[in-house]
């Protein structure tokens, strides 16, 4: 080893020090670990509505990806949800919801978890935070800025609860109509998807 | 004995103008009546509309032509049936009316509603609304019939 190798050997040192400094936290996984559910509430001009997809549970997985103090966190993770199970407490009613987002053709309502803006601190009971998801829903996705509420029941618990407002319009499906038109479905949906999760590592 | 013969004779071109003339009369009529109505139902009474949130019913607006030419498919066929059969309805010219939407209940409205209800998921309240409205459009396009082609 010559003297031209020393301050190669020494940039060495000096990255993998740095590389060790701003290591990033390794991804932490929360579980979802109880009954979940996601409820759908929209209008016609005669009535409102308010379906659910209750006790929904598969041991899916949200793998979070910490970034440094003030940045936002990445999430890779989704909920696979049946439109089948949707159930609006009236047979009608969920018979037309069901025929309205394709079921036959499309099966599934998808959330994709894309990120939040900050880490949920634990410490906190309850917190507010945003983030993005993708939706896919009678074979349209579209990202969407959801709010969420949080609650921390332990330092390992969490219950997330998203809410945003959707448009039939945004998924390429016709609020359906009835007797000519005399009979309308508003085009707003407002979604609420509620999950409790299990804070892993 | 007259009227009867006369009524079973074919239509003669210019009956077949007073029919589609008082069809046409019969279909405007009907129709604002009929919307009319379902529009003020809707809006005062949305409660019985629920039903209509149903697969059954069309929802994607393809139809809406159709739904909507429905006054005049009624009152061109009522229009044919009065000339048809005026001569055996009673003189009298609120009597002639209600026994002419009584023969159009009993002929078409009430098996047509029987085998719907048998065989649709529908309520009988439903079926009763359907079967009312029918009696109600006979009757109103009777009164036109009576009085443009007596």
């Amino acid at each position: 080893m010559g003297m031209s190798a020393r301050p190669t050997l020494l940039l060495l040192c000096l990255f993998a020090f740095f590389a060790c400094s701003f290591q990033l936290p390794s991804p932490t996984k929360w579980v979802i670990n109880k009954s979940c559910f996601l409820k759908v509430t929209g209008s016609t001009n005669i009535n409102k509505f308010e379906c659910t997809i209750a006790n929904y549970y598969k041991p899916d997985t949200l793998t979070i990806y910490r970034g440094g103090n003030n940045e936002g966190v990445k999430i890779s993770g989704k909920m696979e949800l049946g439109v089948s199970k949707f159930d609006c407490r009236n047979p009608v009613m969920t018979a037309d919801l069901r025929k309205t987002l394709k079921v036959k053709t499309f099966p599934h309502l998808t959330i994709n978890f894309l990120s939040f803006d900050r880490y949920p601190n634990f410490k906190e009971e309850t917190g507010k935070l945003n983030g993005k998801v993708n939706i896919e829903l009678a074979g349209v996705t579209k990202q969407f800025d959801v709010n969420y509420k949080f609650i921390a029941s332990s330092t390992n618990s969490l219950m997330l609860v998203g809410t945003q407002r959707v448009n039939f319009s945004d998924f390429k499906i016709i609020p359906p109509r009835k007797l000519g038109g005399m009979i309308e479905t508003n085009n707003e949906l407002d979604i609420e998807f509620n999950l409790q999760l299990k804070v892993l590592n | 004995m007259s009227k009867r013969l006369k009524s079973n004779n074919y239509q003669s071109p210019k009956q077949m103008k007073k029919i589609a003339l008082s069809g046409l009369l019969a279909g405007a009529v009907l129709f604002i009546v009929s919307y009319g109505g379902l529009y003020l139902s809707v809006r005062f009474f949305p409660s019985l509309f629920i039903e209509y949130n149903s697969p059954l019913f069309n929802s994607d607006g393809s139809r809406d032509l159709m739904f909507y030419m429905h006054p005049f498919i009624i009152s061109f066929a009522l229009s044919w049936f009065w000339d048809r059969f005026k001569g055996v309805f009673s003189d009298t010219f609120f009597l002639r009316v209600f026994e002419f939407a009584f023969v159009y209940a009993t002929v078409a409205l009430l098996p047509v509603m029987w085998i719907t209800f048998s065989s649709l998921d529908i309520t009988i309240t439903t079926v009763s609304s359907w079967f009312a409205y029918g009696i109600m459009q006979s009757i109103v396009a009777g009164f036109v019939f009576s009085k443009v082609n007596p």
